[in-house]
Formats: structure tokens, C-alpha cells, sequence
């Protein structure tokens, strides 16, 4: 409702009436509207979900924790606490397409394509995420069939990539960006240089690409501490 | 999750937005991690942030200080916002001087954030960056829009909503504060920054035109 999934019908019964109908198909299980107590007349409710649409409450309702990771939200730590897992150590970038953020909202097939496409330049879908447990087929960046028509607000396609590949990864995203019906929202990690520089600044400004002057720092307080 | 990415706005309206937060790393320290966040909730708060939250429970505006508190679980971020880049600095102080063992990120300009973990005397670990939007952008809200809902980086306030307050606020039916209340309170984990919102929306609000 909130996200402007809801059109309103006529009561057949007493055409004098108007009533707002969800669109369930649009819908992607987010809760936001329940949550907001936004319905005057309280009729909102919360239907039971079974597989596959559980799917989209798993990945849309940030109080959700997917049964995978154990994490809220989208699911997974990524550099949140890279000093204690090692996920990215130096020399490998850690990179993500968030599809359907912002706002949007995406189609696994949609998220499909874009996995499909990363695939063919061999990059490492990370593990503890819920969108690689949700592949049949890692090598070729596969999802569940049973899945593909499901709509969620997002849903992050996360890998490593030795550094040297950066450029090829970024070519490949403006290619398959034109294929999709939604949009994505991308970001690069990497641990912190042994001169305190961060190694991918140069690679991406030289291209005269977008770099955002905001982001997140780990500032490495977390024990025990990886070898990274 | 990269919930506290991809915040949009200029250096000048970003500098009002820092956050905090800390969260356990399953499999290496989630254990016991519980008592150790609500420590870290208790700095946050000696801090006065302007919006805070766990993102089990809901933020500052939807519950009680008392309620997340008592909720904190293994499996909790907590999160706390400051408008001003000298309070996260004292932050990282006292959270080094506690020394919990948790993992802890600050969210900012990251030259700022460099100058924050200086003064803190710790260095900074791994980093991230926005890479921007890419695909269809024409399903995108404008750019002013933009700014106000990526606040919520879990996509909990939509475009509607901002200009359903837009709309309240030129009727006169909402103040700017209440308009950046009511988008803050949707935004669960509590990172949404009710001051930016505010300061946005004064900027906004004259812009745009009601055709109704």
C-alpha cells in the first residue's frame, strides 16, 4: 500500500462503496503497511506463505532473519565484519548488485540474468548469502526455477574477484543492466591497503565512473582477528 | 545488507549523517555477543544519537528505549545516527576504551570518517563504496525524492510516502519535524536520520507544485 501496489475497486454488491485491493502479485511481502497501521479499517491481515512466495517475505521484511545465514535484513554480514571472518582479504575485491534497490523491486529472473552474466567471468558467489543458496547451478549463476516469477524488494548478488578483474566486471554490468526490467544498486569492498590507500579508488575514477563519497568503514575492532 | 550504503545527497547534506552499528559474526563470535551489544547500546545512548534502533526489534521512534534493551539477541544490529561528526569520534573512543570485541562500522563521507578514526587513534579495516544506480532509471523517483528514501536502506519508505508528506506539509496539515518523524518511523533498524529528513524536506517542499 505504502508502495503503491494498491488500486481501488467497486463492491459488486453496493456500488456506492470503494474499497482499496492489494495487488498480490506486486506484492512483495514486506509487512511495511502492517506495520504502519496505515489500514483505518484494520483490514489488512498477513496470509499464510508457503514455498515459493515465502521467498519474498524472506528477502523483503527486514525482521525477517533468513533461515540460511541467520541474519536479518538482506541476509548477509559482507564487510560488516570482514576483520573477524576474512572474507575479503587484500588483492580480492568483494562486489555486489543489489537488484530492485531502490524501491523498485525485482524478479528472481531478473536477478538471474544478472548472476548468469557474472558467471561467465568465473567469479566467486559468495557463500553465506542467501541469494547463492538460493542457486541450483553456482558455476552458471542458475537460481531455483521455482523461484524466478517471485518478486522481492531485493535482493543482493554478492562475489569475489581477484582485483585484476575489476575492469571486466565492470563492462559486463553496464552490458547487462540494459537487459533487466528493474534497476540495481552496486558496490565494491576491499580491506584497506598496507599504505592506507584504498586499492580500487584509481581504477574506477580513471574510468570516469560514479565512486559515491559516502560509505561504510569497518574500523577493525572486532576479535578474533582474521588473517587478512 | 548493505543497509547503510548507497545514502544519496551532496557532501554539504551528508555531512549531517553518520552512523554507528555493530552486529556479531555468526560462526567466530556470536556467542555470549547478546551482552556485549547491550554494552554497546549503552555508549550509544550516553551519546545522545538522534535516531537508534536493533533491527530486531524496531527503532527509538516505534519502541520503547526499555523495549530494545531487554530484546537484544545474538543475532541483533544495533544502530545509532549523529548529525555531527565530532560525537562519532567520542563514540570510537569510549568503544575502544570498552574494547567489546565487536565488530564496529561507521558510515559517513569517508574522508570525514578518516579524520573520525584519527582522532579515535584507530585505523580503518575494510572499506565500501556505492558504485551508483544502474538499469531501468526511468522507474526511478527524482533525485530530491531519492535523497529522503535512501535513508531506509531496507526500501521501508517508498516515494509515495514522501510525497504524501510533501503534500501534508503544504497543506499545512504537518510541520517539517513531523513530516521527517512520519518518514523516519517505517525505516525499522532505526537508521533513517530524522534531521537530514527535516532539513530535506525544507528544501523540497517549496519545489514542488500540487496539481490537485
Amino acid at each position: 500500500m505504502l508502495g503503491g501496489i494498491m488500486h481501488f475497486e467497486r463492491n459488486r454488491k453496493n456500488p456506492t462503496r470503494i474499497y482499496s485491493e492489494i495487488d498480490e502479485d506486486e506484492c512483495v511481502e514486506c509487512s511495511v503497511c502492517l506495520r504502519s497501521g496505515c489500514c483505518p479499517t484494520e483490514a489488512l491481515y498477513q496470509p499464510e506463505l508457503v514455498w515459493p512466495r515465502i521467498v519474498r517475505k524472506n528477502f523483503s521484511d527486514p525482521l525477517r532473519i533468513h533461515p540460511e545465514t541467520r541474519i536479518p535484513g538482506r541476509g548477509t554480514e559482507e564487510m560488516k565484519t570482514n576483520e573477524v571472518t576474512g572474507r575479503y582479504r587484500r588483492g580480492t575485491y568483494g562486489m555486489a548488485f543489489e537488484l530492485g534497490r531502490p524501491g523498485v523491486g525485482a524478479r528472481f529472473h531478473d536477478v538471474e540474468r544478472v548472476a548468469r552474466a557474472l558467471a561467465t567471468l568465473d567469479v566467486v558467489f559468495e557463500e553465506n548469502n542467501p541469494v547463492t543458496k538460493l542457486m541450483v547451478d553456482r558455476k552458471k549463476g542458475l537460481i531455483n526455477p521455482e523461484v524466478l516469477n517471485e518478486k522481492v524488494l531485493s535482493a543482493i548478488v554478492e562475489f569475489l574477484l581477484p582485483a585484476e578483474k575489476l575492469p571486466q566486471v565492470l563492462e559486463m554490468v553496464d552490458h547487462v543492466s540494459q537487459e533487466i526490467n528493474t534497476v540495481f544498486s552496486g558496490d565494491i569492498i576491499s580491506r584497506i591497503g598496507v599504505d592506507g590507500s584504498v586499492p580500487y579508488v584509481d581504477e574506477i575514477l580513471k574510468r570516469n565512473r560514479y565512486l559515491s563519497i559516502n560509505g561504510k568503514s569497518n574500523v577493525g575492532l572486532g576479535r578474533p582477528l582474521a588473517e587478512v | 545488507m548493505t543497509h547503510t550504503l548507497h545514502r544519496r545527497g551532496n557532501r554539504e547534506s551528508l555531512n549531517e549523517d553518520y552512523i554507528v552499528f555493530t552486529m556479531s559474526a555468526k560462526g567466530f563470535n556470536e556467542e555470549g555477543s547478546a551482552k556485549k551489544m547491550k554494552e554497546f547500546f549503552e555508549i550509544l545512548l550516553k551519546h545522545h544519537p538522534i535516531n537508534c534502533g536493533d533491527m530486531v526489534t524496531g527503532n527509538r521512534y516505534v519502541k520503547s528505549q526499555e523495549e530494545i534493551t531487554q530484546n537484544i539477541q545474538n543475532t541483533s544490529i544495533i544502530h545509532g545516527v549523529f548529525s555531527d561528526a565530532k560525537q562519532v569520534v567520542q563514540m570510537l573512543k569510549d568503544l575502544t576504551e570498552a574494547d567489546l570485541g565487536m565488530s564496529i562500522v561507521v558510515t559517513g563521507i569517508h574522508d570525514e570518517t578518516e579524520k573520525c578514526c584519527q582522532k579515535s587513534g584507530i585505523l580503518k579495516h575494510t572499506v565500501e563504496h556505492s558504485l551508483g544506480i544502474f538499469g531501468q532509471l526511468k522507474k526511478l523517483p527524482s533525485d530530491e525524492v531519492l535523497q529522503l528514501t535512501t535513508m531506509c536502506g531496507h526500501g521501508m519508505v517508498p516515494g509515495n510516502l514522501v510525497e504524501r508528506i510533501i503534500i501534508e506539509i503544504k497543506r499545512g496539515e504537518k510541520n517539517f519535524r513531523e513530516g521527517a518523524l512520519e518518514l523516519t518511523r517505517p525505516c525499522h533498524c532505526g537508521i533513517y536520520n530524522p534531521v537530514r529528513a527535516e532539513h530535506l524536506l525544507k528544501r523540497l517542499v517549496p519545489l514542488m507544485t500540487l496539481d490537485a
